[in-house]
């Protein structure tokens, strides 16, 4: 009896659900999307453009093919675009949102709240600033494009063509940023290259989501070294050696001195002897690294400070030495004048095949 | 009408019934019987030498304790019948007066001792059941030498005397599933046994069920290590194979043979063997999930990859993938049919020439293709065939469920199937049940 | 026979089912400094009511809840009863109708939100049918399959986290327990409270040690946390309050290069939306064991399917996502009847049937 009940049952589940296909929704299959790589969001005179990258799959190559549009709002954009398509645009696998310099400058906050807000925009996807205009940039793209365009994605991609220099920044980390008392980003800049296909210039200071300020490549090294994205692998040039980063740990310690912030930080680098130039010992390069690193940081922070613009995170160490209240003017009333003293501290671990002087 | 009368006619429709005239200890007898069944000579001369050793110690031929046969008292034409039916010999003097029934010489009708045919055994005892009750009631006993077998006969059908045998070990089963079972055989059925279909539908089990609730095993080492450790073996004459009772969902990963291997191998074997059901039941439907429902879960290199080998294919992804998937049910069962010199034949066709073609013709996606390999592959992962039989449907309900809600569709498949699984019972032992002797787990 | 560990499975499954979706919100939402206070005064309030209602419930070993109050009188088995089945046909609306609404926002945009509804609710008649052992069987099962992946994505969803955002641990707010009565810790408390019920309801050949269930409720604290203070260690508060569903945004940060799927959290989701439809199914049961003893006329298949056709009714009527918080918060007042006045009874009356059986010899 109570078998019979539970096949009836089931059976009854089972029409229910074939009923429930018969009058099917909107599925798409993956080759009826244009799935977009690369998402690029320029402004002219008050309206926006926004240029798609679109690797265009067929079974023997991928091409990949540029679709501009222009409107008032993104999803303007976007809903006009998709209409003018044989395919259906999904945004499910967007890699990279690519702003230009002047959209950036006046103010990034309105987009990435609608992308964040959005149900196909992945929040990890990544965030950079085109130097120049956008459509070079989306033709070298298009003109190097060997495997549908994944090529800026791999560039900035960990396990691919990553390397320290080049900051990953992700819109929820733009978007929390935003929302931050102590906290800005810096978003990459890049631009075509000669050779390359991209090439990067650095980083843009970004305070509650407006571009302030830049860094360039070197700083940037830092800024990674200092938010602990795996810098392995770096390679540091100075006067008299070359050095490759093999590990790095960074201490901080925050104080609060007579109502101004002080912090001390030490940078510990394990390095290897790549080249030198002369004959120096162990103890020079070791200073010489110290010295660079820390007028590098120094001049960094400085330029950061005068936008107050907290790209590194300092305030995040005062959470619990300042109110509420003091942390919401932390970008104002202390951390223009915050003190930072840094030191690296280096461990030579080898000279490479050769021998170096101790 | 007298019975040796009644043979006589009955001989007009059986044509390989004898009735052949002789004296045995100086006395006039028929001796009865189908030649199909007995060797007539050999029964001749045994009979002879046991009606001498009689007559020497003066007992009469048709006394209890001749030693010749069981004497019938008054016989029934049906009782007769039967009895020849079964393959046994009559005796009946001149005057049809006095019976005797008796065990003849046979012919032999069943296969020697054979290596299994349907189950492979890599390391460990390799003779296979075969179609005799006696052998394989036999091939147990030597499996499992120990006192604690018990052996209990039942003849089961109306029509077609069916004989079916229990084996258990005493003390190690648990009580109450011993006694439902024989409860359920002493009801005698008053229908044919003909199949395990009827089989289970006297037991009570439910008819559609995909569920096997007899784990079917041909290896007598694996009916020994079913009744070492609790279960209940039953075996039906003329079928090859020892049922289990209860069948177990973990009947599907763990077999004795793993035993003879060391232990770190044998859990590897069986987490394959999971991994094979979970790769076998899933692949499909996540291949549907994942193109038409949620693309956004593969990684944008698959993605492409995938759409670029889909593009032309002018179906949606689950008709795709029903349409492959029928060619490769087609070609399962065509296998079994097809006779062992043209097997390699079909792998050919099937494999290389319609693999091939399928793909430039555009009628499927040949990431389509090696999924679904993979997904066949791993189902025969699973011991025993009909355990195998059953994964082959799961997949269906899944792969719909998932081309409606993609990979939540997917999951609650899964959920749905964990249900039902979890809802199967042998004489109330559930099926999910984890077996130790003599004790049982949630 | 003793099944405490189905029924331990079956109580972590029901509740980190109810835990990861709607719980951080609210917390996040009812404090902004010291979110560890709310989550352990929640936290005390449920193992003191699952100690409470575990200990009455063992005082009258083999009764259950109906059993119990039936034998006080048949009006008061349903004066008190009543309230408690209206409790559960609510939650079974709003989990339905709220996590068919959370599966078109976070995967299923095109799916039309009667068919998830549909599906949520023919899956658990489905498993209510089968039982509740079976329930607690499929629980073990689900568990085995997919506890490993859960606590796989749970380490991961750590990679993103700032410990900074742990300080201040405190402020007066979260000190003097001034947010225990505001709306959003109060709509907190149903992850809390919807769960445990279920202990009581399960017939005595399923039996079950007080203590350890009490021991592995306590089991859940990390779940807990983890809940909230993910996503309060990614985003920060200020961030984190600005999500309706703050703890699945933060796992969708997690970037994970070597698995072949591109976004784990999704599996992650839908395998806590399988546990909701064990809760669900497992709520249901409960429901119909009530509705059988006050209507004996009905009879099980029918009645599961008449009750799921009426909440499917009440689910399409329901509009949008402000009408699913409004129900939520009507529901308190059930909730809080059903969170204390219960376990309490129970413990009441387990205390007295003691007494009573203590004398009698």
């Amino acid at each position: 009896m109570k078998n019979n009940v539970s096949r009836w049952l089931f059976l009854a589940f089972m029409l229910t659900g074939a009923a429930a296909l018969s009058g099917c929704w909107d599925i798409k299959d993956i080759n009826h999307r244009s799935l977009p790589i690369v998402m690029g969001v320029k402004e002219t005179a008050g309206t926006y453009q926004v240029l798609l990258l679109i690797p265009d799959a067929s079974p023997s190559q991928t091409n990949v093919k540029i679709i501009s549009q222009t409107g008032s709002t993104i999803n303007e954009i976007l809903d006009q675009i998709d209409k003018n398509m044989e395919n259906k645009v999904d945004l499910l696998h967007l890699k990279v949102i690519l702003f230009e310099r002047s959209v950036a400058e006046k103010g990034l906050s309105q987009s990435i709240e609608s992308f964040m807000r959005s149900r196909d925009i992945s929040n990890k996807t990544l965030t950079a600033i085109s130097e120049g205009a956008l459509e070079p940039l989306f033709e070298k793209l298009k003109s190097s494009s060997s495997n549908g365009g994944m090529e800026i994605y791999d560039f900035f991609e960990k396990n691919a063509g990553w390397s320290p220099e080049v900051v990953q920044t992700r819109i929820w980390e733009v978007f929390r940023s935003m929302n931050s008392f102590t906290r800005d980003v810096v978003i990459p800049t890049i631009k075509p290259g000669h050779t390359t296909t991209i090439e990067s210039t650095g980083a843009a200071m970004i305070k509650n989501g407006k571009m302030v300020g830049v860094i360039d490549s070197e700083e940037t090294l830092l800024y990674n070294l200092f938010k602990g994205a795996g810098t392995q692998g770096k390679i540091e040039v100075m006067h008299r050696a070359t050095v490759k980063i093999v590990a790095d740990r960074l201490t901080r310690s925050s104080v609060m001195r007579e109502g101004s912030a002080m912090m001390i930080g030490r940078l510990h680098l394990k390095v290897t002897v790549l080249e030198t130039v002369g004959d120096p010992t162990v103890a020079e390069i070791k200073k010489e690294i110290d010295e660079q690193l820390s007028t590098r940081l120094q001049a960094m922070l400085r330029t950061a400070q005068s936008k107050e613009a907290d790209i590194l995170g300092l305030g995040q160490l005062y959470r619990d030495k300042l109110s509420r209240e003091n942390l919401r003017q932390w970008r104002s009333k202390y951390y223009p004048f915050m003190k930072i003293e840094f030191k690296v501290h280096v461990i030579v671990q080898d000279g490479g095949l050769l021998k170096i002087k101790s | 009408m007298l019975l040796p009368a009644f043979l006589k006619s009955r001989q007009a429709r059986d044509m390989d019934l004898f009735l052949h005239s002789l004296y045995l200890a100086e006395e006039p007898v028929v001796l009865a019987g189908y030649t199909s069944l007995i060797d007539l000579p050999q029964t001749i001369v045994m009979l002879r030498q046991l009606a001498l050793n009689a007559d020497d110690a003066g007992k009469p031929l048709f006394d209890r304790d001749s030693g010749v046969g069981t004497p019938l008292r008054e016989p029934g034409e049906q009782e007769v019948l039967d009895a020849l039916a079964a393959g046994d010999a009559l005796i009946c003097s001149e005057s049809g007066d006095r019976w005797l029934r008796l065990v003849p010489v046979g012919r032999t009708l069943s296969r020697a001792l054979e290596s299994p045919t349907t189950e492979n055994v890599l390391r460990g005892a390799i003779s296979a059941f075969n179609e005799d009750l006696d052998t394989n009631v036999g091939l147990v006993k030597k499996h499992m030498s120990s006192d604690m077998l018990r052996i209990r006969s039942y003849t089961l059908g109306l029509s077609q005397r069916r004989k079916t045998v229990l084996l258990y070990a005493e003390g190690k089963i648990r009580e109450p599933l011993l006694r439902s079972i024989v409860q359920k055989l002493e009801t005698l059925p008053d229908r044919d046994i003909s199949d395990l279909q009827a089989l289970s539908a006297f037991f009570g089990f439910s008819k559609w069920s995909p569920i096997t609730r007899f784990n079917t095993s041909e290896l007598p080492q694996e009916a020994a290590f079913a009744l070492e450790h609790g279960k209940a073996v039953l075996l039906l004459d003329r079928f090859p194979f020892a049922l289990v009772l209860p069948s177990l969902l973990s009947d599907m990963f763990v077999s004795q043979n793993d035993r003879n291997f060391p232990v770190i191998i044998m859990f590897s074997f069986r987490i394959l063997r999971i991994l094979g059901v979970l790769v076998n039941v899933l692949l499909p439907g996540l291949y549907v999930a994942l193109v038409s429902v949620n693309p956004e879960v593969l990684r944008i290199e698959i993605a492409l990859s995938i759409a670029g080998s889909r593009e032309g294919v002018p179906y949606p992804s689950l008709v795709e993938t029903l349409l492959l998937l029928l060619v490769l049910e087609l070609t399962l069962e065509s296998a079994i049919r097809l006779p062992k010199t043209i097997g390699p034949t079909i792998t050919m066709v099937g494999g290389i020439i319609l693999g091939q073609a399928v793909v430039q013709a555009k009628l499927v996606s040949n990431v389509l293709i090696i999924i679904l390999a993979a997904s066949t592959i791993a189902n025969f992962t699973v011991i025993g065939f009909q355990n195998a039989t059953a994964l082959r449907l799961y997949k269906y309900l899944l792969l719909v469920l998932s081309a409606m809600f993609g990979v939540l569709g997917l999951f609650i498949g899964i959920v749905v199937i964990c249900a039902y699984f979890s809802y199967g019972n042998t004489f109330g032992i559930p099926y999910l049940s984890r077996w130790k002797a003599g004790r049982r787990y949630g | 026979m003793d099944k405490s560990r189905q029924t331990i499975v079956m109580f972590w499954i029901v509740h980190v089912g109810l835990i990861f979706f709607l719980y951080p919100a609210d917390i996040i939402g009812s404090l902004s400094v010291g979110h560890w206070s709310a989550v352990l005064l929640g936290f005390i309030i449920h193992v003191s009511l699952v100690a409470l209602y575990t200990k009455g419930l063992s005082y009258c070993a083999p009764l259950n809840v109906i059993d119990l109050f039936q034998r006080v009188g048949r009006l008061f088995a349903f004066a008190m009863l009543l309230p408690l089945a209206v409790y559960f046909v609510l939650i079974i609306i709003i989990t339905v109708r709220a996590y068919a609404e959370i599966v078109t926002v976070i995967f299923l945009g095109n799916t039309p939100l009667w068919t998830i509804m549909l599906l949520f609710l023919a899956v658990s008649v489905f498993i209510c049918q089968l039982g509740v052992e079976s329930i607690f069987r499929t629980g073990i099962l689900i568990a085995l399959l997919f506890f490993p992946f859960l606590i796989l994505v749970l380490i991961l969803s750590f990679q993103n986290a700032d410990w900074h955002y742990l300080l201040p641990l405190m402020d007066r707010d979260a000190a003097t327990f001034a947010y225990a009565l505001r709306r959003p810790f109060l709509k907190s408390l149903f992850a809390f409270i919807g769960g445990f019920l279920f202990l009581g309801f399960i017939p005595s050949r399923v039996s079950y040690q007080s203590r350890k269930i009490v021991y592995a409720s306590l089991g859940l604290l990390p779940f807990f946390l983890a809940s909230v203070y993910i996503p309060l260690l990614t985003f920060g508060e200020n961030t984190a309050s600005k999500f309706p569903f703050p703890f699945i945004m933060a796992v969708d940060t997690v970037d994970v290069s070597w698995l072949m799927f591109d976004r784990v959290t999704m599996f992650f989701m839908i395998s806590l939306l399988c546990f909701v439809i064990l809760f669900l199914s497992l709520v249901m049961w409960m429901t119909l064991l009530l509705l059988k003893r006050g209507m004996p006329a009905l009879k099980a298949p029918t009645a599961g399917l008449l009750l799921a056709a009426a909440i499917y009714i009440v689910c399409l009527l329901v509009p949008n996502w402000n009408a699913v918080e409004r129900l939520m918060w009507w529901n308190t007042v059930p909730r809080l009847y059903a969170a204390f006045v219960i376990p309490l009874a129970v413990f009441a009356l387990g205390l007295r049937h003691r007494r009573r059986e203590t004398v009698r010899p």
